[in-house]
């Protein structure tokens, strides 16, 4: 067996340290006889017995065998110890689950005590012992859990439901907890109950959506008016978290008119001086997502949450300034000028950390305007001399920046120069690059600027983005610069020991742009540079050379025109940041996109909730080790399905509707995989090899995925043949709202043939085969060699529905994982069949 | 919601850990997360407080040497995790006395408990100090002396506290105190920046009003201000009505027992700062003559007490002796110097002189330090926050009310 990772960290061995095994025996034998022992002080020495065990527990030393000793001790009344046996248990019990039923006993006993307290903790406990086989157990403490006369009993059987609901879905809902939650949320008294209930609730009609038409329904329901608003009237006896929740809720919820918006946002505005402050971000998020209709309305709202987010910010600690600052980071950026007067609130103290900085910089950029220039501009120069070298550049291309983005900008340009006076490398070597975009965009300044730049020695210069930017200068302005033609010279001189390419390419170029302005002076020199160019290992830098050599040969004039035209002047420089992907983060205000600065389908890949058990065991093992097995179901399905599944279902579209084809019924996905991996996960169990990292999410949320396709669709009788829409059309919004609606149907990965791999070097061609086969993309991206595809294709003939795909394709691994969601689960098999069967032509 | 908790201690070790789902995070997570600290530069307070792992997304906060990991994998509220790891750093702090490894080792059964009902599911539960403190009592001496005397060895109260019913949960109907006093602590930081040329470049006031309250029953507490307006932002224990407040100014509240923080606020714009910093730094050849001269500059009425100035070195700088005409000067290993100044002397200015030896090439100091100044004002809120009054309501005997106030240094920073 592989060792168990938590070994890893313990190589310094704490006091608690047990010796070896010889001191768990001692334990064992130490709590058998305390087990039936009734003498005064026994609970004394069990406590201590007991912490022991847990202390070895927590270190991560492996103490289950003790597991039934434990449970003989466990008779007892001293909470402590029940408290201690219950954690005990619940670490251990998903590992020795023949033992856990011993203690379904006692826990069930005492489910049944008079105290309330006790009758919490053993059903928490119960609830979180996560043995499948156990379920039968569980229901009736539930049961009785969510009618106990005590609100903290029930508080505790409303989240055990849910806990239950992950353990076995059915038995959850066959037990009809659901709609005795239902009934608990909307009449319970107590708020934690209800608050319990809702998130229950939610989680769990949010998954049973994709299957039940009713629960969908459900889910629908918790967003009603009549829900929304008893939960509105109630939030101030909610504890924190709990509004947190409600708040959550409301903010997907739609009103009716504008009254209700106002009646919501009246009964809201207190929160905001919430001392949490995480009800203070749902409530601002309820706000904005209100109001985002109304114009002149959300422009008060951005007025009024001013001060709360900014006191969020400069009170608490630095990650919880953080977080607000990343809102406030979006806020800002979408309407800097209602921020332009509390620009002070941005400047940065010297403790913070410099992720605090940055954002704080990137905001005092976004917010510069005629007004406060002067002022920001002051401030960021103060932090070019600041001690931390990442934070001085950064607030010296934020002066940059800020030169960019205004009109007037005199002092800022002897700010920069006075930058470059200052002798640091990194100094001069921000600004440098900044003088050269501020000279492209304003080329009136060049005579200030290059009086300033002509000075700096270029051996001063080594990072290759400002030596590009100071060698470029040269060129551009060897007219100004007396000296420029034998800088340039010195360069090329020096050229083997430039290892930039961006460099050499740079002086490449300026030594033609010189030999255009000073041919007798530069002549030298262009012909060392074209000499060393051509002979350059590096196919960019040999390339130019050996175009700017044959331009000159063919004519010089013409050469002139190619490296040396008149240039027009910069307006606008490409922003990093498409408005869309903006709009998009503030969709998902108070999220985790907002930190990211990344909408989160961009990052928020995998779903891993429900069939924790089996998924949870394959989590800890490595199943790298063989790879053969886990492609197994994949290959096959390529070597004997594709054909004979492309054949008949284009048969079939030809044909029209033949139901239980046998042709079609043999490929079936799904019910293959059911059984192959069904029959893999014990083999799995015994094939883990030692000396591998014992960690490997990626394909195990793979066979997580693949199991949830077979245990979820397997059944379904022989479907319709699927013929897709050829002019299926969705708008990038109504996707994004569907891709976040909808549950995937089916998900799994598969290899992808080597020619595919070579076609996907361009990666558009993808998309243009892909649309041969009716399936349309809505959005690609990503680096070689991993790549992301978003599809989307329509069933042709009634109902329309739409199947949604989410492709990632690794070129190096020539791996693909395919997320398919569909508004008809029902053919997300057959579609998921036909989208890799056009997949696997590809390249052909 | 969050899925697992992990405590670790700065050399990496997982001290403790808190599965809070069914499906379980595994401690390979931790060491992911250690070997990403250490790739970022091993500067445990300078990591972010989300991190994607390829995994999980992680919040983590970063206490005296110890770290609170919370991971989760769906999409949150983001201050909803760094927030609630806040609370559950503060608590334990609260319950152990401190933050440390040795502390949280020694008592890890409490923990436990805490966590076991601060959180249930992953979703935040019971975070309030009063209530918890009734569930699961704090290992103090009294607990123990207690248990010695009455024979009783549980920390844990037999019964539930009522306020988990209540319809005030920061409070149970029936507390009984022995004593009959409630305190009201006006406590202020001051932040502010000062440029070299000793113009105030920003100087703010965050405050906050800490209530010591010991009252029987269920008393009902109404106080005001005599300058409300000067509050910039304010923001409210969950105990404060808002009606009086919106109307009137006024907090009406009924307090939890024991001390809590009642109201936090805001003031912007402050004009005066009680002392002066003025640095000089005058470069030759080579080397730097440093002078900072120190001093009242706004007299609060009141001493000022505890002055400490201190600076880092820039990295330029090999060597550095100081004088000082008052207090002690150290300087740490890592180039911080630290001058502790005390009280400022009546009869003449405290000023710090010395030589900075560059490294050699440098002619002059292009990096200059930043100078923080921490310091204390009993008796005084610099805001001008005054209170009026506080009535109590409900009582059958009027109690104690006491008052103080306390003004001292955030972030106050000049620069050099």
């Amino acid at each position: 067996m592989a060792p168990p990772p938590q070994f890893q960290r313990s190589s310094s061995p704490s006091p608690s340290q047990p010796s070896g095994k010889s001191e768990i025996s001692d334990l064992k034998l130490q709590l058998r006889q305390l087990a039936g022992s009734r003498a005064p002080g026994a609970d004394d020495a069990k406590r201590e017995l007991f912490k022991k065990v847990i202390s070895h527990m927590t270190v991560g030393v492996d103490v289950s065998s003790l597991f039934s000793e434990m449970v003989m001790c466990s008779a007892t009344s001293d909470i402590v110890l029940k408290k201690m046996c219950y954690l005990y248990v619940g670490n251990y019990a998903k590992g020795n689950p023949d033992l856990a039923l011993l203690t379904i006993n006692f826990l069930q006993r005492d489910c049944r005590d008079e105290d309330p307290m006790i009758r919490g903790l053993a059903l928490r406990s119960l609830c979180s012992l996560r043995v499948t086989n156990l379920v039968e157990y569980l229901v009736g403490p539930l049961g009785s859990g969510l009618k106990d006369p005590n609100a903290y009993v029930r508080t505790v059987a409303a989240m055990g439901v849910l806990k239950l609901y992950h353990i076995s879905a059915s038995a959850c809902v066959d037990a009809d907890f659901p709609s005795m939650l239902k009934r608990l949320m909307l009449n319970d008294p107590d708020s934690q109950v209800v608050a319990n209930c809702l998130s229950s609730l939610q989680e769990i009609w949010s998954a049973e959506a994709n299957t039940s038409e009713e629960a969908a329904r459900e889910r629908e329901a918790l967003l009603s008016k009549p829900l929304v608003y008893h939960l509105l009237n109630r939030i101030k006896e909610f504890n924190e978290w709990a509004q947190c929740l409600i708040l959550d809720l409301i903010s997907n919820y739609i009103p009716s008119d504008n009254d209700e918006i106002f009646d919501i946002m009246n009964l809201l505005e207190d929160r905001l001086q919430h001392a949490n402050g995480a009800v203070v971000l749902g409530t601002i998020k309820v706000f904005l997502h209100l109001t985002l209709s109304m114009a002149d309305v959300h422009q008060q709202v951005y007025e009024r949450i001013k001060a709360p987010l900014l006191t969020l910010m400069s009170s608490g600690s630095p990650e919880q300034s953080y977080a607000v600052l990343s809102h406030l980071h979006l806020l800002v950026m979408r309407a800097p000028v209602l921020f332009s007067s509390d620009y002070k609130h941005f400047y940065c103290q010297y403790s913070e950390p410099s992720y605090v900085k940055k954002l704080k910089l990137e905001m005092l950029t976004a917010i510069a305007n005629e007004s406060n220039t002067f002022e920001i501009v002051t401030e960021l120069c103060e932090y070019a001399a600041n001690v931390d070298v990442s934070i001085a550049r950064e607030a010296i291309r934020a002066v940059g920046k800020i030169a960019l983005q205004q009109f007037d900008v005199n002092a800022i340009v002897d700010r920069l120069l006075q930058f470059l006076e200052m002798e640091k490398d990194y100094v001069t070597a921000e600004t440098l690059v900044l003088v050269k975009d501020l000279l492209r965009k304003y080329p009136q300044w060049s005579h200030d600027c290059i009086a300033v730049v002509g000075n700096i020695s270029s051996k001063n210069v080594q990072e290759p983005k400002a030596k590009s930017a100071l060698i470029w200068m040269l060129g551009e302005y060897s007219q100004d610069m007396p000296e420029a033609p034998y800088i340039l010279e010195n360069l090329v001189d020096n050229w083997d020991d430039e290892h930039s390419s961006e460099v050499r390419l740079h002086l490449l170029t300026a030594v033609m742009k010189c030999f255009f302005k000073r041919p007798p002076e530069t002549q030298n020199a262009l012909g060392a540079a074209l000499a060393a160019g051509l002979a350059d290992f590096r196919q960019d830098v040999h390339d130019r050379a050996l175009f700017y050599y044959r331009l000159l040969q063919y004519d010089e004039s013409t050469a002139e025109r190619v490296v040396n035209p008149p240039k027009q002047a910069v307006s606008v420089f490409a922003d990093t940041q498409s408005s869309e992907l903006k709009d998009r983060i503030f969709d998902e205000f108070n999220s985790l996109s907002v930190i990211y600065q990344k909408p989160s389908y961009m990052f928020t890949g995998k779903e891993h909730r429900g069939l924790t058990d089996i998924s949870e065991e394959l989590g800890n093992l490595s199943v790298e080790a063989h790879p053969a097995a886990e492609a197994l179901p994949a290959q096959i399905y390529e070597a004997n399905d594709v054909d004979l599944l492309l054949s008949t279902s284009e048969k079939e579209e030809v044909r029209g509707p033949v139901n239980n084809s046998s042709a079609y019924r043999a490929p079936d996905y799904d019910s293959t995989t059911a059984a192959l991996v069904s029959s893999q996960v014990p083999l799995e169990a015994d094939l883990s090899i030692p000396g591998l990292p014992a960690y490997n999410p990626q394909v195990s949320s793979a066979i997580d995925d693949l199991l949830g396709l077979g245990l979820s669709v397997a059944p379904t009788p022989a479907p319709p043949p699927l013929a897709l829409n050829p002019k299926a059309a969705l708008d990038p919004g109504s996707f994004q709202r569907k891709w976040s609606q909808l549950a995937i149907s089916s998900s799994q990965e598969f290899c992808i043939e080597p020619r595919a791999v070579v076609a996907l070097a361009t990666p558009q061609t993808l998309l243009r085969h892909m649309q041969g086969h009716h399936i349309q993309c809505i959005a690609s991206g990503g680096q070689p060699p991993s790549f992301k595809f978003f599809f989307y294709a329509q069933r042709a003939g009634q109902p329309p529905s739409f199947f949604l795909v989410e492709c990632l394709v690794n070129s190096s691994s020539a791996r693909a994982q395919v997320k398919i969601k569909a508004d008809d689960g029902a053919a997300a098999g057959d579609f998921s069949a036909l989208f890799q069967a056009a997949l696997s032509k590809f390249g052909e | 919601m969050l899925q697992c908790i992990f405590i670790i201690s700065n050399s990496g070790e997982v001290i403790l850990e808190k599965q809070l789902q069914g499906h379980r995070a595994d401690r390979s997570l931790c060491n992911w997360f250690w070997e990403y600290a250490m790739t970022q530069g091993g500067e445990l307070s300078q990591l972010l407080p989300v991190i994607a792992s390829p995994t999980h997304y992680l919040f983590q906060i970063f206490r005296e040497g110890i770290i609170f990991l919370a991971c989760t994998q769906v999409e949150m509220p983001p201050l909803m995790g760094t927030e609630f790891l806040c609370r559950v750093a503060d608590i334990i702090s609260d319950y152990l006395g401190g933050l440390n490894e040795d502390l949280i080792k020694d008592n890890f059964v409490i923990v436990y408990e805490l966590l076991d009902e601060m959180v249930d599911n992953g979703y935040p539960l019971i975070t309030e100090p009063n209530i918890l403190r009734e569930m699961i009592s704090p290992p103090n001496i009294v607990s123990k002396m207690l248990s010695v005397v009455t024979g009783r060895s549980s920390n844990v109260s037999t019964t539930l506290p009522v306020a988990t019913q209540s319809c005030a949960p920061w409070r149970k109907t029936d507390i009984k105190n022995s004593g009959n006093e409630v305190y009201v602590n006006l406590v202020e930081e001051i932040d502010a920046i000062v440029r070299s040329d000793g113009n105030l470049v920003k100087c703010e006031i965050y405050g906050e009003i800490q209530v010591d309250s010991n009252l029987s029953g269920y008393p009902d507490l109404t106080l005001s201000f005599a300058n409300p307006t000067i509050l910039n932002d304010v923001r409210f224990h969950p105990c404060i009505r808002f009606r009086p407040w919106e109307l009137y100014q006024l907090l009406s509240f009924v307090p939890p027992n024991g001390q809590f923080k009642l109201m936090s606020y805001r003031v912007k714009k402050l004009k005066s700062i009680p002392i002066y910093v003025k640095p000089q730094l005058i470069s030759s050849s080579g080397s730097c003559r440093m002078t900072v001269l120190v001093g009242t500059r706004n007299d609060p009425g009141k001493p000022i007490d505890s002055i400490t100035i201190e600076f880092h070195l820039p990295s330029c700088v090999t060597s550095a002796d100081f004088t000082s005409n008052h207090g002690t000067v150290n300087i740490l290993a890592d180039k911080r110097c630290s001058w502790s100044i005390g009280r400022i002397p009546k009869d003449k200015a405290p000023s710090l002189t010395g030589n900075l030896v560059l490294e050699s090439g440098l002619s002059s100091l292009h990096v200059c330090p930043v100078l923080q100044a921490k310091f204390k004002i009993m008796g005084v809120a610099l805001s001008g926050l005054q209170i009026d009054r506080l009535d109590v309501k409900n009582m059958p005997t009027q109690p104690y009310k006491g008052f103080r106030a306390l003004t001292r240094a955030g972030e106050y920073e000049v620069r050099s």
